[in-house]
């Protein structure tokens, strides 16, 4: 073979290779379309790795106030990530989180335990503090950051708890609860300080499709009379259709499309319409 | 190629020494944290304290005891008899059992049944994600979950202390009487040797010991991961960087102490 000719070829393989770097992002547009509102929470550029596993990837997204958001994406792309690095329990390596225009990797501790109090957090088992009762667990945060007597607390206590259809489970143990209602007690904790911003990690895991149902028309309901920026983690499309108002798609640690859920569902992004419709054939394999 | 064999090689440094840096950290801001206002932690160290306790009491007292007897009571002993200085026992009680054996023996035993507690606790409520809803309700938990566990591992290692020194010179009592030798010359040696450098000495290095295994006990703990087995590794590190950091302490603490006091030294 002549020289001219191996060079060629490596001068090929080195081209190929680039394009396949390229072509890993060839679906993310980054197209985030306008949504009319200011967004409670924006992502810029982020980056964030666990040892030699980089997660995120240059992620840019905005969470709208005032919406049910959904960030939707195949599994192990970051998307439980991003929930902790909003509410400063994991920093990014490179970009910035900003939360109502603050930036939480620059908070100090006292700072960003004060920020904190704008959330509640449902964790995918509810993370409700196995040494008390859910009685106390709902009325953790009460007691902990207001100055209300115990006869307030537990009237709010007691009224969460029904908006959850929980009303008689008050004295039982986190281990006494089915998963179901473990979530339900998450919940209603999640709700009791009337956060600004509620974000939900994986709800409907581990539920049945009645319950996740359920819990999506109970996410509505909450909504509708609170308001607020609501965040939710899934891979349940149905769930996605039922009380999405905004969607954003994770792929590889970066934003594919987001925008409105009526616009995404009628993307012509062949990545953003096979996830959306749950569908074997596009761009998403099993690798 | 040789990036990756360099990495292999020295990976393990970098974690320990990152894992040493990090308790470090920890050290600073819990000691930070239970200095700064507010101090809501009164309740959890109260209950820190009596459940280390609890769990202590009788582990020590068997240990001391047996280990005091067999160890310099009955081998010193054996020892000692050749030479007709029986007697001696009492003064070598002050160097092995309030110098080093006492603080050690309450260490190990601090180490794995409180140390290990703490660990599998923080570790099941790490992985259960409860230290992270702690922290998004607004709690640090350093200041309510470690600091109690600090300062009631401190205070009941150092009292524990003076409980093992009791037990441990008992078996040397014990010791002495097994050679059917009097008590009166055992006593008269001790009390001749024994200093209050030296117990100061074995209280503030044992305080400091329960602060080791607490920093160790607590970090290992908040930083479980990788579910039920994950706290089960944690427990077993907990347990031995506890005990090689109790070790290392000790070396340096009694050295210093030796060093600054050298009239305790001196047998007399």
């Amino acid at each position: 073979m002549s020289e001219d000719k191996m060079q060629a070829d490596d001068a090929t393989r080195v081209a190929s290779v680039v394009d396949d770097r390229d072509d890993e992002f060839k679906w993310h547009t980054g197209k985030q379309l306008p949504t009319g509102v200011q967004d409670a929470i924006e992502f810029v550029d982020v980056h964030k790795a666990f040892g030699r596993n980089k997660i995120l990837r240059g992620l840019n997204m905005g969470i709208p106030e005032d919406k049910i958001s959904m960030i939707l994406g195949p599994s192990g792309t970051g998307k439980s990530v991003c929930i902790k690095h909003m509410v400063g329990l994991l920093y990014p390596d490179q970009g910035d989180i900003i939360v109502h225009g603050k930036s939480v990797p620059m908070m100090h501790d006292d700072e960003l335990f004060d920020m904190r109090k704008k959330f509640g957090v449902l964790f995918q088992d509810g993370a409700l503090f196995g040494s008390m009762n859910l009685l106390d667990n709902v009325a953790f945060p009460l007691r902990q950051h207001t100055d209300k007597g115990e006869e307030e607390v537990m009237e709010i206590v007691n009224r969460r708890l029904a908006e959850v259809g929980l009303t008689n489970a008050g004295d039982k143990m986190p281990n006494e609860l089915s998963g179901g209602m473990r979530k339900r007690a998450g919940f209603a904790r999640a709700l009791v300080l009337d956060p600004d911003i509620v974000l939900f990690d994986e709800p409907d895991s581990g539920l049945d499709p009645v319950r996740t149902a359920l819990l999506c028309e109970l996410i509505q309901e909450i909504h509708e009379e609170n308001g607020g920026a609501y965040v939710v983690i899934t891979h349940d499309i149905m769930s996605a259709r039922r009380v999405a108002e905004h969607i954003s798609v994770l792929w590889k640690g970066r934003i594919v499309e987001s925008g409105p859920a009526e616009q995404l569902f009628n993307s012509d992004n062949a990545f953003v319409r096979q996830f959306l419709a749950g569908d074997s054939q596009g761009p998403l394999g099993m690798e | 190629m040789v990036r990756s064999v360099a990495d292999r090689a020295f990976l393990p440094t970098k974690n320990l020494l990152e894992e040493v840096g990090d308790m470090m950290i920890l050290t600073g801001k819990t000691i930070s944290s239970a200095l700064r206002p507010p101090y809501p932690y009164g309740g959890e160290f109260v209950s820190q304290f009596l459940f280390a306790i609890k769990l202590c009491w009788f582990p020590l007292l068997v240990s001391t005891v047996a280990f005091g007897f067999g160890a310099p009571g009955l081998q010193a002993a054996n020892f000692l008899v050749i030479f007709g200085a029986l007697d001696r026992l009492g003064g070598f009680f002050v160097l092995a059992s309030i110098r080093e054996f006492a603080p050690f023996v309450t260490a190990i035993v601090l180490a794995g049944v409180a140390g290990t507690a703490i660990t599998a606790d923080l570790g099941a409520r790490k992985i259960r994600e409860e230290l992270d809803a702690l922290q998004v309700l607004g709690v640090d938990p350093v200041k309510n979950l470690v600091v109690p566990r600090f300062l009631a591992l401190m205070l009941v290692t150092g009292l524990f202390n003076i409980y093992a020194l009791i037990f441990g010179v008992f078996g040397g009592i014990l010791a002495t009487l097994t050679n059917g030798a009097p008590l009166g010359p055992f006593w008269a040696t001790f009390f001749t040797n024994a200093s209050t450098t030296d117990l100061w000495g074995s209280v503030l290095k044992t305080t400091l010991f329960g602060a080791i295994i607490a920093i160790v006990c607590c970090y290992k703990g908040m930083t479980a991961s990788g579910g039920a087995e994950g706290v089960g590794r944690a427990v077993n590190q907990a347990v031995v960087i506890a005990f090689l950091g109790v070790f290392a302490f000790n070396y340096v603490f009694t050295q210093t102490l030796l060093a600054t006091h050298p009239e305790i030294l001196v047998p007399r």
